[in-house]
């Protein structure tokens, strides 16, 4: 009882992570069509702004603001800088392919990735980066918490799956309860008729970005406050992230949180109760499932085509 | 359909033309003579990139200041010649590098590859090129020994630290002897290096009727969560083989945060007190700290002028010595082949037959007569105190 109750506590955060990149993919592919995959090098850097601003606030060592203050304003740096990131990427690699062939955009993306990873890695180097959480208040985020049974479910975890929730709700109230959540919704609907209606597209898109983009820096932040960050980790977590989105339906918002809490429960039993060896392969195992089953994912709809 | 096989026909022709010039391009690289009066160049397969960037860094600098300072008291004029091979990228980036450096007809030796996985995917190619490849710091046991009836290095493959089958049973030994184990969990990355490492660890705590745990995670792991989850709650040490020290560094405050016990004990590639300063835990190495042998002053002073700010690591000094192992080998050569180099195979001949005497990591150095791996070298371990800095145990 304790490992599945632990187990579910890894998965909760692994999950959490993984929504919040996978409600950038969909958030961005129900407006535009097209499958942003430099979404997971944004995270990444939104994991490196917020281990600049970290550094900047005297480190975790030895902060000049209360430890709530400092994980606040390196979540909101990392959000806004990824924010403008998004902008700058949508303007430039996305805007001026938007009436070409849809794999124009996709290559685009691509290639955004590497220009993306090759940057950091020639501005800052492959050593990894890490926050050291432990030292934020002698290592109060690891030893407190709470106790479920034997589980000690440390504060770092609460903040984390927390955190993230409040992050899918915020935006799920946006773009649900918002005459701009409107706009994005007749957007992704028809963006023609969306246009005649009176909408401004190009607002709408940028405003996407800059949702999808802050979310993405947002799990960036949280991921590092766990695990060191690098370069590198933008490929691996993108993919998941992608693959979370594509389980719950690639364009539904709630299906993206579905997805990357599935994700994230399948990556953790599997390591736990099965074989640490086997849980990428299960992941991608489910992937290949929804595609010949469900393509359209959870909470997609499915592609009907006027015959 | 007859243009079909005439067609394949042809690709194959093209293609055995294409293999043979290359085998004979290589063979040709390998015995042509080369003037010691000119550059000669070395190259250096070795991480500049990825999690274990830090440790092909550390190693590159010193590799620059040996042959600064070496090369011209040997009468040598000598290139460097880096090239990087991510842990993460596997035995393609190290196939790539070395492909590279064997096409260079100026190439006369290599110092490392600095990884296991590298040398084992790469020393087939550099032995058929006629390179010697002297690593400071590939530690399987199987690249210079034959273990399961399988070898993975060549004749030309040489290291100037010991292996695992001296690293697994020092580190077993010492949690059996001196912390008392009973209960060890073992993890392993799906890679050459940890693989051979866990094996030799295991192996040593079986016989020593140690119950054993074996975890494993992929190289691209970085949330360990599940892993610790896995480990017993009443294991004592987790031996952590990692060439990530970042990544020793998760996991031991991963396993705080689940409130196991267990310490971790990571190998020589975990070895950075920067990234990896948990107090309580274990690290081993091939190398002592040189800033506290008297007779190194000087080669630490120098190094440190050139390279300002930077503290002495523990993977750097055996590069320098290895690059000084590969220069007098070219020394030797060039001595018997009467200023020039007959052939890269003329080093390969040499390199066993170097004797140092003030060896950088203390004591003096030679290879062992029954294998390409040092004489009597030794493991050192260390424990992470509670101000994160490495102290030697007794």
């Amino acid at each position: 009882m304790d490992t599945f109750i632990q187990l579910t506590v890894d998965a909760l955060t692994l999950g959490s992570v993984y929504a919040l990149i996978a409600l950038g993919y969909t958030l961005v592919y129900g407006v535009l069509k097209l499958l942003n995959f430099a979404h997971g090098d944004v995270f990444m850097v939104g994991s490196f702004i917020g281990f600049g601003v970290l550094q900047l606030l005297g480190g975790a060592a030895d902060p000049i603001v209360p430890v709530w203050l400092l994980i606040l304003l390196v979540t909101f740096a990392a959000m806004a800088g990824c924010a403008a990131l998004g902008v700058v990427i949508e303007r430039f690699a996305y805007r001026p392919l938007r009436d070409a062939p849809r794999i124009a955009p996709l290559i685009s993306a691509l290639g955004v990735s590497f220009f993306l990873a090759n940057s950091m890695q020639l501005l800052f180097g492959a050593a990894p980066r890490n926050y050291d959480t432990f030292s934020l208040s002698d290592g109060a985020l690891y030893l407190r918490g709470f106790d479920v049974g034997n589980v000690k479910v440390p504060l770092l975890r609460i903040v984390t799956v927390l955190a993230a929730f409040v992050l899918m709700i915020t935006l799920w109230v946006l773009v649900n309860r918002t005459r701009t959540g409107k706009a994005m919704r007749a957007t992704s609907f028809d963006r023609e008729a969306a246009a005649m209606m009176g909408i401004d597209i190009d607002r709408v898109i940028v405003f996407t970005f800059v949702l999808g983009s802050a979310l993405a820096g947002a799990a960036g932040v949280l991921f590092a406050l766990r695990v060191p960050t690098a370069v590198s980790i933008g490929f691996i977590a993108g993919l998941k992230g992608f693959i979370a989105a594509v389980i719950g339906g690639i364009g539904s918002i709630p299906g993206a949180m579905a997805g990357g809490l599935i994700l994230g429960f399948a990556e953790a039993f599997t390591q736990g109760y099965i074989s640490t060896r086997w849980s990428d392969l299960l992941v991608f195992v489910i992937l290949i499932v929804f595609m010949l089953f469900r393509p359209q994912g959870l909470f997609g709809t499915p592609d009907i085509k006027k015959v | 359909m007859k243009k079909a096989i005439g067609l394949a026909l042809a690709v194959l022709v093209a293609a055995t033309v294409a293999t043979t010039a290359e085998g004979s391009r290589r063979a040709a690289a390998a015995s042509a003579a080369i003037g010691c009066n000119g550059t000669m160049k070395i190259g250096f397969p070795t991480p500049l990139t990825g999690g274990a960037g830090f440790l092909g860094n550390e190693q590159m600098s010193w590799a620059k200041y040996a042959v600064k300072t070496l090369a011209p008291r040997l009468g040598l004029k000598i290139q460097l010649v880096p090239g990087d091979t991510p842990v993460e990228q596997g035995a393609g980036a190290a196939t790539t590098v070395a492909q590279k450096f064997i096409a260079d007809k100026k190439m006369v030796a290599i110092i490392g590859p600095s990884t296991s996985g590298a040398v084992a995917a790469s020393s087939t190619a550099f032995a058929a090129a006629g390179l010697a490849h002297v690593s400071p710091s590939a530690t399987r046991t199987s690249l210079t020994q034959t273990v399961d009836g399988k070898k993975e290095g060549t004749s030309s493959f040489f290291r100037v630290v010991p292996g695992d089958y001296v690293q697994g049973p020092t580190d077993a030994n010492y949690m059996v002897k001196t912390l008392k184990v009973s209960k060890v969990a073992i993890m392993d990355f799906q890679e050459p290096y940890s693989v051979g490492l866990a094996d030799a660890v295991e192996k040593t705590l079986k016989a020593a009727r140690v119950s054993t745990t074996r975890l494993s995670a992929s190289n691209t792991t970085t949330d360990y969560s599940a892993f610790v989850t896995r480990v017993p709650s009443d294991a004592d040490i987790v031996f952590f083989p990692t060439q990530k020290p970042g990544d020793a560094q998760t996991f031991a405050q991963q396993l705080i945060e689940q409130g196991k016990k267990a310490k971790v004990f990571g190998g020589d590639g975990s070895n950075n007190s920067e990234q990896f300063k948990v107090p309580g835990s274990y690290v081993s190495n091939f190398a002592p700290d040189i800033t506290k042998v008297p007779r190194d002053k000087a080669i630490v002073a120098g190094w440190k002028k050139a390279n300002p700010g930077k503290e002495v690591g523990s993977f750097g000094p055996p590069t320098y010595g290895a690059v000084e192992v590969v220069l007098r080998a070219i020394k030797l050569g060039c001595n018997a082949g009467g200023g020039k180099l007959a052939s890269r195979k003329a080093v390969v001949r040499q390199v066993k037959k170097v004797r140092i005497k003030n060896w950088i990591l203390g004591g003096s150095f030679r290879f062992s007569t029954k294998s390409n791996d040092p004489l009597n070298a030794k493991f050192y371990i260390f424990k992470i105190a509670s101000n994160g800095s490495y102290q030697p145990v007794p």
